[in-house]
């Protein structure tokens, strides 16, 4: 039985923060879950979608873009059924102008934002401080720093969305998402509610003009009322002690603080540990502050806590010398080696020496190895069709890049793509820039996720604008980065059921486009043919579907269901050629290097291959041989072929 | 207070993940809390992965104090009561989390970076990996634990329940035997191998001589 469905309150279970969240929502009788999936909040999305069965009254949707996924709580919450969303930081973006709006007409039931934050951006294009949207939303902005609190928040915060009217966001990063350990549970609503009802209301639901200003004022006052209620809400807690440097902290690096102030050997701090970072209640700050000489607030990215204590502290007439971002970066992840690192030097105390000294020698043994970089998964798709275009061009053209497992094209052996910033930056700034420089050609990339989360009114523009480009639709069928989210191509599920999927031919026609086509990444030839084709066309925006399901998932398929045949590719030794276009251009990671007495030779890991047959395609030897070998119940083989 | 943190270290792919979430379902299993994060952006895509799993309990009469109980989810440096590493250039890159008390296990079997492969850098000489990690920490147990995996159960899927078996032998994981033993039954299918891998590992961990590579039973 899946642990999270469990109903034995006071029960511990191993959970991840993301499951913490999902068992929050369970807690508290949430009925409508919609979600963009985006590293590192991904795992909440599956996690609902695992739960389906037993709680069979939870909508749960991988909607098409943020923007709709905010919008589809948003109606949920108006249709008084509890309703959450969930996405990555950047997310926040695209989920932004919903939330502008939320504030301002309200909730029924409880309506909670899942934001999770990527300090260090190790799986993101950008480390952006989501934090900062809570002061022009308006909406109040919880920060658990533990996985239990990751779920009691949870709770927590869809009572205080009913309770004051506003949408609750819920912001956790990576490191609380990804951390995995002991949950206690507490327990499932005895009863709950399958649908809701709309009920008419238009002072709150029709922004507009004076209307839209009596909601901005609304807004206001249920944002101060939660303000003034902060000590009675009580999810902001003090460790008191005697010393006259207190710290303010949130999140988890309150954790990363007590473990570095235990290291420095400090006992004696006073620490305010805020669970509700906006609003602040500004008795409770100045209360904390008075007879401290000094504060020092840890935070990671930017100074959001700081910026609102230094303003409500100003208001009181306090003049308490506050520290925080003078002294810790306002970039990158914090940890405790970093805390402890910034408070030793502003509290003049030395580090641990253990810790110095392995800071200090770690550097010097480390000099010089090399790095582990990503590179596309075994069978991945994408290098057969990065190889073809890198062969097709010989890099000397534009690459326009995008976000999606592709982006790993960025890196070596392939390095064919010139910038990357947020989804559908490829197109959209490709077909912009094309009106302004002559005599480049131009490939855009775009995966099938992405492509619908927002590319298509890029992908219009372009046509309008009669932007020249090649467009490569990178469709391997699912939202394979953030772990195998459906797409609206998904055409075949996991376990073989058919599938409704978008007709993009059809969609692209429509809109204009009068070039396209389909090829299949494994086969080489023909696709560098077609890469070169698209290229020599003069005019407009060519589409080139590069169509193949992503190899994880084909690879998860066939356990489930085994085909009747199986596939093994060989290199032949005595044709080898050891010429690199496998092991270096391809660099398919199954095909591997080994040594004998004549020197190196390739071969291909039996066990890593997933039988693409991109490599026997390109080999210019003819050295990879491909055996087919039918299996049959009962018997081990029936026939062998050879090509 | 109970306190031992381990980290695990790997590429994606090689299980790093799983046995982290063995150890800490047999942390839950005897009773002891447990934090842990992990990176896992690089899993399946040959990038580093590493979970980190930290113990923590309370003595027996031990009052709660919210300042020891305050763990993150990383280990800080020199940290580690343990490491384990999937691969020998991830015990190296991962050592400013060791102290000359650590103990650390090494799986013997270098994956090659692409880096290397197309000839940007070099895969440094495995004797030189491991020289420049015991200038940390004497206690190094190298095993070539797929090749041991491969010639003892026909399989690589026994290299987990073999590192559990030499990190059970080998540390002082505030573990019993049989924690990990129901663990293991719950979580992995064919208990009987596996249950034979752990008892392996313990036999393989308790013989070796500290420090030496153990020859490949």
């Amino acid at each position: 039985m899946n642990p999270l469905a469990r109903n034995e309150p006071g029960k511990t279970i191993l959970a991840m923060g993301n499951d913490a969240i999902v068992r929050g929502g369970l807690e508290a009788g949430l009925g409508y879950f919609s979600t963009y999936p985006g590293t590192p909040a991904s795992e909440i999305g599956e996690g609902f979608t695992a739960l389906k069965q037993q709680f069979p009254h939870i909508h749960t949707e991988f909607s098409v873009n943020e923007h709709v996924a905010a919008h589809g709580a948003q109606g949920a919450s108006w249709a008084n059924v509890r309703s959450m969303v969930t996405m990555k930081h950047v997310g926040m973006n695209v989920a932004s102008e919903v939330l502008h709006f939320a504030a301002y007409s309200g909730v029924r039931a409880g309506f909670v934002v899942v934001v999770g934050s990527d300090p260090g951006a190790t799986s993101s294009t950008s480390e952006q401080d989501d934090r900062w949207y809570s002061l022009h939303t308006h909406l109040p902005i919880l920060e658990p720093a533990t996985i239990q609190e990751a779920k009691d928040f949870t709770i927590k915060a869809f009572e205080l969305s009913e309770k004051y009217n506003l949408p609750v966001i819920l912001n956790a990063p990576s490191k609380l998402c990804h951390n995995i350990g002991s949950l206690t549970l507490g327990s499932l609503p005895r009863e709950v509610q399958k649908n809701g009802h709309f009920e008419r209301n238009p002072t709150r639901y029709i922004n507009l003009f004076g209307g839209s200003v009596a909601n901005h004022r609304r807004a206001m006052e249920s944002i101060d009322a939660l303000e003034k209620d902060i000590p009675l809400v009580s999810l902001n807690r003090e460790a008191p002690g005697t010393g006259k440097t207190g710290f303010i902290s949130s999140s988890i690096n309150y954790l990363y603080l007590m473990e570095a102030l235990a290291l420095l050997g400090i006992v004696d701090a006073p620490v305010l540990k805020i669970g509700i970072t906006h609003p602040l209640n500004v008795k409770e700050i100045s209360g904390f502050a008075g007879g401290l000489e000094r504060i020092i607030i840890v935070e990671e990215l930017e100074g959001f806590l700081e910026y609102q204590i230094k303003q409500l502290l100003y208001d009181t007439g306090i003049r308490t010398a506050i520290k925080g971002k003078q002294i810790f970066p306002r970039y990158g992840e914090l940890d405790v080696d970093i805390i402890a690192d910034v408070l030793s030097r502003e509290l003049g105390l030395p580090l641990p020496e253990k810790m110095e000294r392995a800071l200090t020698i770690s550097e010097t043994l480390t000099t010089g190895i090399p790095p582990r970089q990503g590179a596309f998964c075994i069978g991945c798709p994408h290098r057969a069709t990065l190889y073809s275009i890198v062969k097709a061009t010989d890099r000397k053209v534009i690459f326009a890049g995008d976000i999606g497992c592709y982006t790993l094209s960025c890196l070596p052996p392939f390095r064919a793509f010139d910038w990357v910033t947020c989804m559908n930056c490829g197109v959209g700034i490709a077909q912009g820039m094309l009106q302004k420089i002559e005599g480049e050609k131009v490939i855009a990339y775009v995966g099938d996720s992405t492509f619908f989360h927002s590319g298509i009114p890029n992908v219009i523009n372009a046509v309008q604008q009669h932007a020249d480009l090649v467009l490569v639709i990178l469709d391997n069928k699912w939202v394979a980065m953030t772990g195998h989210q459906p797409s609206p191509t998904t055409d075949v599920s996991i376990h073989g059921e058919k599938m409704n999927p978008v007709d993009i031919k059809g969609l692209l026609k429509s809109i204009g486009v009068k070039y396209i086509r389909s090829i299949d990444p494994f086969n080489i030839k023909a696709s560098i043919a077609a890469v070169r084709d698209a290229l020599r066309q003069e005019e407009g925006v060519r589409v080139i579907i590069a169509e193949q399901e992503c190899a994880l998932q084909f690879a998860r398929r066939i356990k489930i269901t085994p085909p009747e045949y199986t596939v093994f590719y060989q290199i032949e030794r005595g044709r080898c050629q050891l010429c690199n276009e496998c092991y270096v251009d391809l660099g398919c990671p199954a095909i591997r290097k080994d040594f004998n007495d004549d020197g190196h030779f390739y071969y291909i890991e039996e066990t890593a291959c997933l039988r693409c047959g991109a490599c026997k395609d390109l080999c210019p030897n003819g050295a990879i041989v491909r055996t087919e070998i039918k299996l049959h119940p009962g018997t081990s083989r029936e026939t062998e072929k050879v090509s | 207070m109970i306190r031992y943190d381990i980290l695990i270290c790997g590429i994606g792919g090689q299980g790093a993940i799983s046995l982290g979430t063995i150890l800490k379902l047999a942390a839950i299993h005897e009773g002891l809390t447990v934090v842990g994060a992990e990176r896992r952006g690089g899993a399946q895509r040959e990038g580093v992965v590493t979970s980190n799993v930290r113990y923590l309990g309370l003595e027996e009469g031990e009052p709660f104090d919210e300042r020891k109980m305050a763990v993150s989810g990383l280990i800080p440096a020199a940290g580690a009561d343990m490491m384990i590493s999937m691969e020998p250039l991830e015990a190296l890159r991962h050592v400013r989390y060791l102290n000359e008390n650590s103990t650390v296990i090494i799986n013997d079997f270098p994956l090659i970076p692409v880096s290397v492969r197309i000839g940007d850098s070099s895969y440094p000489d495995r004797e030189e990996i491991y020289s420049r990690i015991r200038q940390v920490t004497r206690h190094v147990h190298i095993h070539n634990i797929e090749e041991i995996s491969k010639s003892r159960f026909n399989s690589l899927k026994q290299v987990n329940t073999l590192s559990l078996g030499i990190a059970y032998a080998v540390g002082n994981m505030p573990l019993s035997g049989e924690s990990i033993l129901a663990t293991v039954k719950d979580q992995f299918p064919d208990f009987g191998k596996n249950k034979a891998a752990f008892s392996l590992g313990i036999e393989i961990g308790n013989s070796a001589a500290e420090g030496n590579t153990a020859p490949t039973p």
